[in-house]
């Protein structure tokens, strides 16, 4: 015992030693794919920012770099960010993935968490969100207005977090209204306002009277919704004063309590990289400014299927599910794996365009 | 079926319309002999400085006027480098293309990810009212309309009047000309400003009008589309303008082929623009005695009196 | 009343381009120190950020010589081609060709451990390059196509065909769909030259091809007759050289050094091929080569100055927080009044007087 007490001491003075030192404040970067502006990805991911800066005071210091493309740009302004005395950063895009890991692996003495990523490490981790629960409740939102019975979905890439919302929002649409079809126009780029807008329109002359407009970061699709009096769903901030007619609901992402945990742990010393893959139940996912078009009983209807996912007695990808091609993908009752969700490059029958190959 | 067809016609012909505009404006400054390679940048710049005005005053004709007022502005740096300076009309173009993009990336910022109101449409009475083709020509916004008569308009300067003539006359021998005592350099200034003038209004039309929004790299290339419009149409009006609206289409085919129930990778489509382009350029430059009878026999080269 | 008029000089002065070049830095400085009032930063940071301090730092260093690397290798090709009056806008879509190739190279081989394959994939690249530019060469010799368009349309073409290649055909099957390819090994990349930077071998190629450039230009038979049948053409035909093979030579030199450099791009910073290969070196070569004076020598310092500028544009989006337009204003700029002053390099300026014009114009 006398001798394990004596390894204990000098261990337990390191462990102090090797924590950041209190009174130094912790430098954070931020890197952010595209433009800050009111709404959009890079707002959310802003608005966590924010709230560090406003929870822990003069402990901290920001920075942040917006609009930086995915690749060696990127890295240099990453490297640039450990050079220049931050000691964690946020990644904000999927395509930061191997740059920053490859920092993380130097730089042992720093931490990271990044978006929507798949790899960790020690002081790596990343962080996603259970849109697809979301997209479950805003597609049976749909399923309530469409007439047409065409539903028009302006989607960036085919990553599988989108792909799993495309198939819980088809699944959502299809409760409420069975003979429901799904469109997709793939944009591949997660800014292109122009495009997408184009693509909207272009959904709307095949008789899409909703549009679903999945992590487009400007409400270009929104604000041509409202002009062309066609309902509209956005993903990435409330888009309520760019369409107050049209608008049927937004999901939301709220990084805050997330990011501040993150600090804490690395102010505290004790960053453990994980896979933070927040939903409903922890108020990470959610949606909002339903449109009052919607019925009370249709609302309340919405309302109770949230708390069902919320209090997780349902998962919105839950068998019988079929894909496009007619093979039963999960039986009945039995809901999709977390890593299968990860990895999930299938779209469910009631979809009528492909994934890209 | 129909609504596709609709949105296939109004759309191109939105579409199309900064392209008219900075095509025919183009065209002119090509046809006094100067290159222009910095459309690009001069409709960028037209279209954050649009965007800002019409943000700040809600009028669109303020938007307009101030774009096409500092696309101009970009296109006399350009002007003076070439025609005063005498430097290469090429490195001139895309010096000043390449300082135009980083000056409306500067402009806009502020007002990235906001919204305007977009330019209201303008139905033409009763013309509005015919089934489809109404629907598709004649409810569209005034700047489209105003871009047809700019076509008759260029084309009827160009053609029909003594300003023509001399637009052309210095664009085929500009030594000649400065020795009959015309105002070479004076004209060549006026047509580059005039086709900045006009590649600022369609660049403002693409950011107020179109997709009412500024986003840094909105003009995605349309600038250098237009340069190879002014080949494409060998110079010719009525050619350049069929070029633009075939361009439109053929971009939006892109979007509505899934319609159609044809499943080509959407690259393929994103490519066939430029594709076609390339096949007509070769075709039409193949006839060399064609090019030199409708291209000015001095562009791109420089003139010093 | 007195008149300014131009005559033209009698020998190439050397002071001329170092002076012009010097003077286009400072009027840059200075439109510069405009911009940063606008943005209300101090303009004396803003130019230290951008000039200064990546050079203060190892790995700033490092940042700026690894940048400079592409800039150096197509400028002095595409110079090249710009002397005979050439005009290769393409480069990007050449570079990018050429990142494909070496790209396929590696995927191909993924998991050899053979000296032969960084070798293999810079050779592969570099004919990628070369065939893309063949393409605009073939229809500007056979069909007279203006090679300005044919070029850049290219580049659009050649965008698509990687946007398809990484969604597609290309594309890691364990990356989740998304596009890019797989990461290359490590012996498919080029060796690190500084520790602690990302610096790498690939400058080699520069320095190679500068070397080559120059004696091509300076002391090859063919060197000279191509900038000869750039500024005279009739010239040109009469000493016997084609202009077809100018056109030829011209833009496959451009080609091939365009498909290296992207080579040096995905064996370098990239480690894989994803839709973002270049940010547009293409296109900044040719602003090199301009400031270079299409020059070999002089290129080398162009490339180094606009490398800076990135780097430093870079830099000082963290350091004083502007724009990322600040880096394309400054280049823009440096461009626009060299182009302004190199009328020096050319014409005096000569004071003339009214009657005696008048005088000239009796007689």
């Amino acid at each position: 015992m006398k001798l394990s007490r004596l390894i204990m001491l000098p261990v337990l003075a390191l462990a102090m030693m090797a924590g950041p030192a209190a009174a130094d404040k912790l430098k954070i970067g931020f890197i952010y794919p595209s433009p800050v502006g009111d709404v959009g990805w890079a707002a959310e991911l802003d608005t966590g920012r924010k709230a560090i800066e406003a929870h822990f005071g003069d402990k901290v210091e920001t920075v942040f770099v917006e609009n930086v493309p995915e690749g060696p740009d990127a890295q240099r302004i990453m490297n640039q960010m450990a050079a220049t005395g931050a000691k964690m950063i946020m990644l904000g895009s999927f395509g930061y993935m191997n740059d920053g890991l490859r920092l993380a692996q130097q730089r042992p003495d720093m931490t990271f968490i990044h978006a929507s990523g798949y790899k960790l490490a020690d002081n790596f981790g990343n962080f996603q969100s259970r849109n697809y629960e979301s997209s479950y409740v805003v597609g049976m939102a749909a399923g309530y207005v469409t007439k047409s019975d065409t539903v028009g979905i302006v989607a960036a890439y085919a990553i599988p977090e989108v792909v799993g919302m495309i198939n819980t929002f088809t699944l959502g649409l299809q409760r409420t209204n069975p003979d429901a079809t799904v469109k997709v126009v793939w944009l591949n780029s997660w800014f292109n306002p122009s495009k997408a807008q184009e693509s909207a329109r272009s959904l709307m002359a095949q008789d899409a009277d909703v549009i679903y407009s999945l992590y487009q970061d400007t409400p270009s699709v929104v604000t041509v919704a409202e002009e062309e009096g066609v309902y509209v769903i956005n993903t990435s901030s409330d888009m309520k004063a760019y369409a107050p007619k049209m608008l049927l609901a937004s999901q939301i992402a709220d990084w805050r309590s997330y990011f501040i945990e993150q600090v804490q742990a690395t102010i505290d010393g004790n960053f453990k990289g994980t896979a933070f893959w927040g939903g409903m139940a922890d108020d990470t996912v959610d949606v909002r400014s339903f449109s009052s078009d919607l019925t009370s009983d249709q609302q309340a209807e919405l309302n109770k299927v949230m708390d069902s996912i919320r209090s997780g007695a349902f998962h919105p990808l839950t068998g019988p599910v079929v894909d496009q091609d007619g093979t039963e993908r999960l039986a009945a009752g039995v809901s999709i794996a977390d890593n299968d969700m990860l990895g999930i490059n299938w779209l469910v029958k009631g979809v009528e365009t492909r994934i890209p190959q | 079926m129909l609504e596709v067809f609709v949105f296939i016609i109004s759309g191109t012909l939105a579409a199309s319309t900064p392209l008219i505009y900075a095509a025919m404006g183009e065209l002119v400054c090509e046809k006094s002999g100067m290159l222009n390679l910095g459309i690009e940048g001069m409709m960028a710049t037209g279209a954050a400085a649009g965007f800002v005005l019409v943000a700040i005053t809600g009028s669109h004709s303020v938007g307009f006027f101030g774009g096409m007022i500092c696309a101009m502005g970009l296109s006399l740096i350009y002007a003076i480098l070439t025609v005063l300076l005498n430097a290469n009309q090429v490195a001139s173009g895309l010096a000043t293309g390449i300082l135009g993009l980083g000056v409306s990336s500067a402009i806009g910022k502020k007002y990235e990810g906001t919204t305007v109101t977009p330019l209201a449409d303008l139905p033409l009475g009763p013309l509005s009212d015919i089934p489809v083709l109404g629907e598709s020509i004649f409810q569209l916004d005034a700047m489209v309309y105003l871009s047809i008569l700019l076509v008759v308009a260029v084309w009827y300067v160009i053609n029909r009047t003594k300003l023509g003539l001399l637009i052309r006359a210095i664009g085929e021998a500009p030594e000649y000309a400065h020795s009959q005592g015309l105002p070479v350099r004076m004209v060549r200034m006026c047509c580059v400003a005039f086709g900045g003038a006009m590649a600022g209004i369609g660049g403002a039309y693409l950011s107020t009008a179109y997709t009412p929004l500024w986003a840094e790299g909105m003009i995605a290339g349309r600038g250098w589309i237009v340069v190879a419009l002014t080949v494409f149409g060998t110079w010719v009006v009525p050619r350049v303008a069929f070029g633009a609206y075939l361009f439109g289409v053929i971009s939006l085919l892109e979007l509505s082929i899934q319609a159609f129930g044809v499943n080509l990778p959407s690259q393929i489509l994103s490519a066939l623009p430029y594709v076609i382009t390339i096949l007509m350029l070769a075709a039409i430059s193949r006839n060399v005695t064609f090019i030199r009878m409708n291209s000015p026999a001095s562009l791109g080269q420089s003139f010093s009196p | 009343m007195v008149k300014f008029t131009l005559e033209p000089r009698k020998e190439q002065s050397l002071l001329a381009p170092i002076v012009v070049t010097s003077l286009a830095l400072l009027l840059t400085m200075l439109g510069g120190t405009i911009l940063f009032m606008i943005y209300g930063v101090p303009p004396l940071k803003g130019l230290r950020a951008i000039f200064i301090e990546p050079l203060l730092s190892t790995y700033g260093i490092g940042e700026v010589l690894l940048k400079m690397a592409p800039l150096l290798l197509v400028a002095q090709g595409l110079a090249i081609g710009f002397r005979a009056g050439v005009w290769n806008i393409g480069a990007e879509g050449q570079l990018i060709l050429g990142a494909i190739a070496a790209s396929a190279v590696a995927i191909y081989f993924d998991g050899s451990t053979s000296i032969f394959l960084l070798p293999g994939m810079i050779l592969a690249g570099m004919f990628a390059g070369i065939a893309w530019a063949s393409i605009a060469a073939f229809l500007r010799t056979t069909f007279n196509a203006n090679e300005i368009l044919v070029t850049f349309m290219l580049t659009s073409v050649a965008l698509q065909l990687l946007y398809y290649l990484v969604t597609g055909p290309m594309r890691d099957p364990m990356g989740f769909n998304f596009p890019q390819s797989i990461t290359f090994g490590y012996h498919a990349m080029f060796p690190i030259l500084i520790e602690g930077t990302r610096f790498n071998a690939s400058i080699f190629m520069g320095i190679f091809a500068t070397v080559g450039c120059w004696l091509f230009v300076k002391r090859s038979l063919v060197g000279y007759k191509l900038s000869v049948g750039g500024l005279a053409p009739r010239a040109a035909i009469y000493a016997g050289f084609s202009q077809k093979g100018a056109v030829w030579l011209a833009l496959l030199i451009g080609g091939g050094a365009a498909g290296l450099a992207g080579v040096g791009e995905v064996s370098g910073p990239l480690g894989m091929l994803q839709r973002n290969v270049s940010p547009g070196y293409g296109y900044a070569a040719i602003i090199v080569a301009m400031l270079g004076g299409l020059n070999p020598i002089g290129i080398i310092f162009s490339s180094a100055l606009m490398a800076l500028i990135y780097v430093g544009g870079d830099f000082a989006r963290l350091s004083v927080q502007l724009p990322n337009a600040v880096t394309g204003i400054f280049q823009g700029m440096l461009l626009t009044f060299y182009l302004g002053c190199s009328l020096l390099l050319t014409s005096r300026i000569r004071l003339k007087r009214s009657d005696a014009v008048a005088s000239e114009g009796e007689a």
